[in-house]
This record gives structure tokens, C-alpha cells and sequence, in this order.
């Protein structure tokens, strides 16, 4: 309660300073919008679902030109946007992963904290999923089976600097169960490889989950995430289900590049908090089953550092090579 | 629901002014936009997503996809004028096309595109609408040991298409296979060959390396040339610009076999355009009476792949609107599309929008019936410019060549990384080694790669998983004997030899 209203009261000066500020900076040309990903990957449509609603909410008196910056877990995009020192016409849009990158590769050099962190946008929970003929009912099902067969059960997931492995990792740690995991590049193919029965269980967003939950092919054994979603009122989350792990953080954020005047970093901080109390944001994130994480100002900075630890910590007890 | 009642309902919606509209629309930008080299489809559709926020979900399907069917048909463009291959799907165009427009025919090239695509769209839109159930859940018994399969029966193709000297072509399908590792490893995580450098974190994208090798390559030796050996200038006269009875003959079974071949890759979602325009050119120089006619522009090699990656569209529409699993860059985007307008592709998807689904179906004929009509005019435009004096159409293929790399990515890494793979270009046609091997293997390869080492993940390391399932044993005899072809042909002109001494 005491939380919550600290935190509004930090919110609204926030706002009102940066509402003071904002008359000094306004963007007169396109501003870019930069993603780690092609287009069509998962900071791509949340820049072009930006892009739109900016336009019909009228947030913004320019356009967002989106901009792709594709490899190395946004390691280009993040040097993309250290060139663009000081220039407030320029945003980036982050994940988790742009945290990650710095951590295990030597090439990647800008970490996000060397960037002018903005705004926390969204957490993406997560669910464990099965196929629906699978005679796993319940996480511990699924555990048990891959203690009993260590190395048999397969699970397709992304890079192994990714939530789904890292979990994988963090459940194996606490449980002495093991099963193989299987990188995919594309979400289709991970998909594809559960409902083809080639794997035995992914970790996967709600949305991408959904219809196949509601067509009956597929089942949710846990969810990873702090607690129940709307969408899943009946399903346990990990710890719920027995297995109180760390949770992966994976956010969505957006950044500016180093250097900006402080005029410029308040009026983007202002844009993204004006964005999120828009009825069109609302409907994005109940349609792609995002939980609100809106962060700003000294919160997300913090965040940022939680975050990082939490990641560098789970990534060396997953046993991956941590260069800084 | 029946087919027929279904197809009535598409059309109506179709047919509506304001769809024809816009089915036009994304028609007529696809076409550009194939046009252009490195300007792909994925990043068009992405530019204008926040624009269909106004527009019913039915029109902006309509238009989208337009803009993907519609750029297959101009993708062969520049592979035809000027060996320049836009997207990967058209590197295999380049071989027959480019020589045939070498030949003064550049106009019957682009024509055979023209009504391949128009055939093969039409065939991609058929199994779309009759087997798109069935067919999405038989895809799912493909999985990385089969894609692995497909992958090596795509690299046993370059075999065939080997010219005067196979360790050649090996080669340089090596040299391609070594950039496709480049960039982050995806299961380790760990970067390789990436010299230090933080821009080839990502790898280098296939359109530089084309436009390198093949287009400014190929700039660099007529240059050498001096004149000599130029481009045929097509003839005057309509006749001489379009298609002649004796090409259309020729190209019967390529029509037919690129549209099914197109359309059953397409329907896989690991696969991809490459390979099937791959696939249908390695099985149209197969069963061909002249086989060592092949790179020479002979109109089938033209017509095979051009319909193969046209089909493949409507193939690849199957596992997005059935299953909601795409297949590619631009099928993401589609998908990524109908959950922004709240539309829910999946299983229940044909169901619970059947307006949407047959709407689109019959958009689809109607789209390419536009496409055939709107491209075969630009035939004899396109052909004309190769009447341009080589000082002008050298510095245009330079200037087209940089704009596509541009569009790729602006930076000077990546114009030096283009001047470099030019320079590697003109070497190789020197020295006489194919370029086609060496861009085949950067798209095959890092696929392939992935799937083997996927399949190994599967199976603990065991490599019996790649013949112990069917699917994927029967696609490796397949490229077993794809392989042994050059060595037959070998032993069969030994043997004629001795007979004839």
C-alpha cells in the first residue's frame, strides 16, 4: 500500500517535471526506432504496434521510422546505437537479451547501462507446455519422468542464452532431473517440433500457446511466472507447483542512445508513459498476455541492476561462460 | 464447410470495390518492390503494418499478401537483366535467364517467368484452398533429421548444376558453406569466424554476397571484356520480345512439375523458397533429354524455378493460417499481422473466419490473374533496357547493386564487404569457378547446419536418426544418387569412348 502510493507519488512528480521539460525538447524529423530483430521477430511488431499507436492515439508529432539492427542477441543494435551518441531522434527498443549479450560474448561491448536507459514496457510470463496426448499431467509428471530417464525428454526451445534454456538450467539444478534441450531459431519451429511430437515440452509464450491450447492439441503444465495469469486461472505457477526456482526476468524496454540531453531523455520517458495509458496499449497487452511492467526514471535503473545480477547469477549456475 | 459454398462466400467478399482496391495495391507494390534487389517483402509489409490500422482486417490480409505473392513475380527480374538475384528463390534464375538474355531472348525469359508464376500461383492457390488441413498435419512429421535431408538433397543439386569441373563448384560451395557459419552459433551461443568484429556478430547477409559474386562480378568482366562478347541486344519487333509456341513447348512439364514441387516445399515450414526452386530446376535437368544444355538458357530453366518459388507461397500460407506456425521472415510478419488485429490464426482459424479465409483464397486468384496482366506489358520495357550502351548499363547495374546493398544495410562495413565479394566475383569467373555454388551454399548451409546438429541433439549423438526415420532416409538415398549422377555420365562417356576406339 505504502508501495504503491510512494510509487505514484514518484510517478506523478515524473511526470510533472518531465512535463515541465518536454517544452524544451520536441522531435522535429522521423525518429528511428531500432530492434535487434528482422522484421517479424518480437521487438519488431512491439516497435511497429509503437509506431501504430503513436499514430492513432496522436502521441507523437513525427513518425517512427523502424529500423533493423539484426545479430548477435542485439549486440548490433546496441553498437548502432552507441554511434548515435547524443542524438535524442533515436530509440532503441531492448529485451532481456540485450543484458545477456555483454555478459557472454567478448564482441558485444556496449552494455545497456553504457546506453540512456528509458522506460520498462513490458514482463512476458511464460508457460510450460505439453502436447495433449502426453502422459505428463502435472509438472511433477514431467520432472519424474526425466529423472527416471535422465537425458530422454527433449525440449525445443531458442539460444542457450535464452529464458526457455536458462529455466531449463534453473529446473534442472534444483531437481537432479535432466532432459536434452534442442535450439530452434524461429518460435514456428519450436512450436512446430512439440506439436509434431519430435520434443516432449516447450516453454512458450501465452499467445503463442493459446490456439493450440483451445484446439485441444496442447496442454500447460506451469506457469512461469510470479503469479497466476488471467488467461490460465486454474494452472499452478512453478512454485505454486513445487518448485520454487528464480524466475528469468524477461522484459521489454526501451533506450536511448548515450549521451542525450537530459531535456530529450524526459520527453521520451514522458511519450512512453503517455503511451502506456492508452486504451491501444491496454488491448496489446491483454491480447498478447503481457503483464504491465511499466518502470521509469530511478525504478528502472534499479530494475535494470536487479535484473542484471539476477541474470549473471542464473547464468553461471546454468554453466554458461560469462566473459565479463 | 463444402468447398464450393466456401469459395462462393470468398469471392463475394473478394470481389467487393474496395478489396479489388487494395489487392492491386499490394499486387502492384509486390511487383516493385521484386523488382528492387535487397528490398525484400518481410521488411515492405513490416513498413506498412501501422498503416492497415484504419482498414478491415479482410482488405489488409488481402493487400499483405499481396505484397508476398506479387514480388515473387519481378524477383526474376534482375537475375534475367542483369544476373542479379534479389532474393535467394531467384539465384537459380540467374543461370538460364542470364544467358538467355546474353542471347538477345531476354524478353522470352522474362515472359516465361511471367506466365511460370502466373501457373504456378494459380496451382499454390488450388492446394491451398483444397488440402490446407491435411496437408499442415503431415508437415508436422517433418522435424530437423528430415529438413537436415532436404538440405543435403538441396547441396547434392549443385552437383548437377556443376559446369565444366565439379572439385570446382565444390569449392566454392565450400567457401559458401564457411561464410554461412559465420556470426553467433546459435546452441553455444559462442561467435565464429567474426574476426573480432562486432558487425558480423549477425553473419553477412546473403543479398551482399550475391550482388557481390554475381552482379558486380559480372560488371568487372565485361568491363575486361571491353565490348567484346557484350549483351545480344534484343531484336526489334514484338515477336522477338515475348515467349515464342516452341519455348511454351519446351517449358510444359517445367510449368506443372515447378508448381507442385513449389507448393509441397512451401507447405514445410523449415524449407523455405531456396530450396524449392532448387529442388524443381536439379528435377527438371534430371529428367531433361538435354541435360548439358542446362545453364546454357535453355527456357525451362527459366520456368522451372520461377514457378516453384511461386507456388511455394501458397504452400507456405498453409502451416501460418492452419497451424499459426510460420515458416519465414515474411510469413512471421502475416502472422505477427492477424494478432495485431486481433485475429487468432491456429487450428481453429479456417472455422471461425471462414470470410477471411476464402476471402483470401479468392483475392489470391484473382491477384495473380492482375499480376499476369501487369507484367507481361513490362516485359518488353525491362527488355529494353539492355539496348543501353555498356557506359550506361554498367554504371546502372553499379548504382542498382548499391542500392540494394543499402537497403540491406547502410553502413560502409557493408560496402566494403560488397566491394570484396565483387572482387572475389571477377576472380572466380577467371579462374572459371561458378559463382551459384558458393551463394547456394550460404543459404543452404546454415539451415542444414542446424539441422544436424539438431538431429544429433535429438538422438544423443547418434547418427542412425538420420536414416532410421523414413521420411528423411528416402530424401538421403535421394541425394545419394543425385551425386552419383556425375560419375554415371563419366563411366557411360568412358564406355562410349572405348566402344567408338
Amino acid at each position: 500500500m505504502i508501495r504503491a502510493f510512494v510509487r505514484s507519488v514518484g510517478a506523478f512528480t515524473g511526470f510533472a517535471l518531465s512535463l515541465a521539460a518536454s517544452a524544451a525538447f520536441v522531435p522535429g524529423k522521423p525518429v528511428e526506432l531500432v530492434v535487434h530483430t528482422g522484421p517479424g521477430g518480437g521487438n519488431d511488431v512491439l516497435a511497429r504496434a509503437i509506431s501504430a499507436m503513436a499514430e492513432k492515439e496522436n502521441l507523437l508529432p513525427v513518425r517512427f521510422v523502424v529500423v533493423n539492427k539484426p545479430g548477435g542477441n542485439g549486440a548490433v543494435a546496441a553498437n548502432y546505437l552507441a554511434e548515435k551518441k547524443g542524438d535524442p531522434n533515436v530509440v532503441g527498443l531492448i529485451t532481456s537479451a540485450w543484458l545477456v549479450g555483454p555478459m557472454t560474448t567478448a564482441e558485444a561491448k556496449v552494455a545497456v547501462t553504457d546506453l540512456t536507459p528509458l522506460v520498462q514496457l513490458v514482463q512476458e510470463p511464460a508457460v510450460v507446455a505439453v502436447r495433449a496426448d502426453a502422459p505428463f499431467k502435472t509438472m511433477k509428471d514431467f520432472i519424474e519422468a526425466a529423472k527416471a530417464k535422465p537425458g530422454e525428454l527433449k525440449q525445443s526451445g531458442g539460444s542457450l542464452t535464452a529464458r526457455d534454456s536458462i529455466m531449463r538450467q534453473v529446473l534442472q539444478n534444483a531437481t537432479g532431473a535432466r532432459w536434452a534441450f534442442i535450439s530452434f531459431p524461429g518460435g514456428g519451429e519450436r512450436l512446430a517440433a512439440l506439436l509434431g511430437g519430435h520434443v516432449n515440452m516447450m516453454i512458450v509464450e501465452p499467445q503463442e500457446a493459446g490456439e493450440h491450447l483451445r484446439a485441444g492439441k496442447l496442454r500447460v503444465l506451469a506457469q512461469v511466472a510470479d503469479k497466476r495469469l488471467p488467461g490460465f486461472p486454474d494452472v499452478p505457477t512453478l512454485k505454486e507447483a513445487g518448485y520454487d526456482v528464480v524466475l528469468f526476468p524477461q522484459m521489454r524496454g526501451a533506450v536511448a542512445p548515450p549521451g542525450i540531453a537530459p531535456d530529450a531523455a524526459a520527453y521520451w520517458r514522458d511519450f512512453f508513459a503517455r503511451l502506456v495509458r492508452t486504451p491501444s496499449w491496454r488491448k496489446y497487452l491483454e491480447d498478447n498476455q503481457f503483464e504491465d511492467g511499466f518502470r521509469t526514471g530511478a525504478e528502472f535503473t534499479k530494475t535494470l541492476d536487479d535484473t542484471s545480477r539476477q541474470l549473471a547469477k542464473l547464468l553461471q549456475d546454468a554453466g554458461v561462460k560469462v566473459v565479463r | 464447410m463444402d468447398i464450393a459454398a466456401g469459395l462462393a462466400q470468398g469471392f463475394a467478399v473478394a470481389v467487393q470495390p474496395l478489396n479489388l482496391w487494395w489487392c492491386f495495391v499490394g499486387v502492384f507494390i509486390g511487383t516493385v518492390v521484386g523488382v528492387l534487389p535487397g528490398l525484400g517483402p518481410p521488411a515492405t509489409i513490416a513498413m506498412l503494418l501501422p498503416l492497415t490500422h484504419g482498414m478491415s482486417p479482410a482488405s489488409a490480409m488481402i493487400m499483405l499478401a499481396g505484397i508476398y505473392y506479387g514480388a515473387k513475380y519481378g524477383g526474376s527480374t534482375t537475375s534475367i537483366l542483369m544476373n542479379m538475384p534479389g532474393e535467394s528463390s531467384s539465384v537459380i534464375t540467374c543461370l538460364d535467364g542470364y544467358a538467355m538474355a546474353r542471347q538477345g531472348r531476354a524478353g522470352a525469359a522474362l515472359g516465361l517467368a511471367a506466365i511460370a508464376s502466373f501457373i504456378a500461383g494459380t496451382v499454390g492457390v488450388v492446394g491451398l484452398m483444397l488440402v490446407a488441413p491435411p496437408l499442415a498435419k503431415l508437415s508436422l512429421a517433418f522435424s530437423s533429421p528430415e529438413y537436415f535431408a532436404l538440405m543435403a538433397l538441396g547441396l547434392s543439386m549443385v552437383v548437377l548444376l556443376a559446369g565444366a569441373s565439379l572439385v570446382k563448384a565444390l569449392l566454392a560451395m565450400l567457401v559458401g558453406l564457411w561464410i554461412a557459419g559465420m556470426g553467433t552459433d546459435l546452441f553455444s551461443a559462442t561467435s565464429r569466424f567474426t574476426f573480432g568484429r562486432a558487425e558480423l556478430l549477425g553473419g553477412i547477409d546473403f543479398t551482399i554476397v550475391a550482388i557481390g559474386v554475381f552482379a558486380i562480378g559480372e560488371v568487372l568482366a565485361s568491363v575486361e571484356r571491353q565490348g567484346s562478347g557484350q549483351l545480344q541486344p534484343v531484336p526489334r519487333g514484338l515477336r522477338n520480345l515475348l515467349p515464342t509456341r516452341q519455348d511454351l513447348k519446351e517449358s510444359r512439364f517445367a510449368f506443372a512439375q515447378g508448381s507442385i514441387v513449389g507448393f509441397l516445399v512451401g507447405v514445410l515450414p523449415g524449407a523455405g523458397s531456396t530450396i524449392a526452386s532448387l529442388l524443381s530446376y536439379g528435377i527438371e535437368k534430371a529428367v531433361s533429354k538435354h541435360p548439358e544444355a542446362f545453364g546454357t538458357g535453355v527456357p525451362e530453366g527459366v520456368a522451372a524455378p520461377e514457378g516453384a518459388n511461386n507456388s511455394e507461397t501458397g504452400g507456405a500460407l498453409v502451416p501460418l493460417l492452419t497451424l499459426g506456425i510460420p515458416g519465414s521472415a515474411t510469413t512471421a510478419i502475416l502472422l505477427a499481422a492477424l494478432i495485431l488485429w486481433g485475429l487468432r490464426p491456429g487450428p481453429l482459424f479456417i472455422e471461425e473466419q471462414p470470410a477471411l479465409f476464402w476471402g483470401l483464397v479468392a483475392s489470391m486468384y484473382i491477384g495473380n490473374l492482375m499480376l499476369l496482366v501487369l507484367n507481361l506489358p513490362l516485359v518488353p520495357l525491362f527488355a529494353q533496357l539492355l539496348r543501353l550502351p555498356a557506359h550506361a548499363l554498367l554504371p546502372l547495374i553499379l548504382g542498382v547493386s548499391l542500392v540494394g546493398v543499402m537497403a540491406v544495410s547502410a553502413t560502409v562495413f557493408a560496402g566494403l564487404l560488397v566491394a570484396v565479394f565483387g572482387l572475389a566475383g571477377w576472380l572466380m569467373k577467371r579462374l572459371d569457378y561458378p559463382a551459384a555454388p558458393l551463394v547456394l551454399g550460404l543459404v543452404l548451409g546454415d539451415p542444414m547446419e542446424r539441422a544436424l546438429r539438431q538431429s544429433l541433439m535429438m538422438s544423443q549423438g547418434d547418427l542412425s536418426i538420420l536414416v532410421s526415420r523414413p521420411i528423411s532416409a528416402v530424401v538421403l538415398a535421394l541425394a545419394a544418387l543425385v551425386l552419383l549422377v556425375p560419375f554415371a555420365r563419366r563411366l557411360n562417356a568412358m564406355r562410349m569412348r572405348a566402344v567408338e576406339s
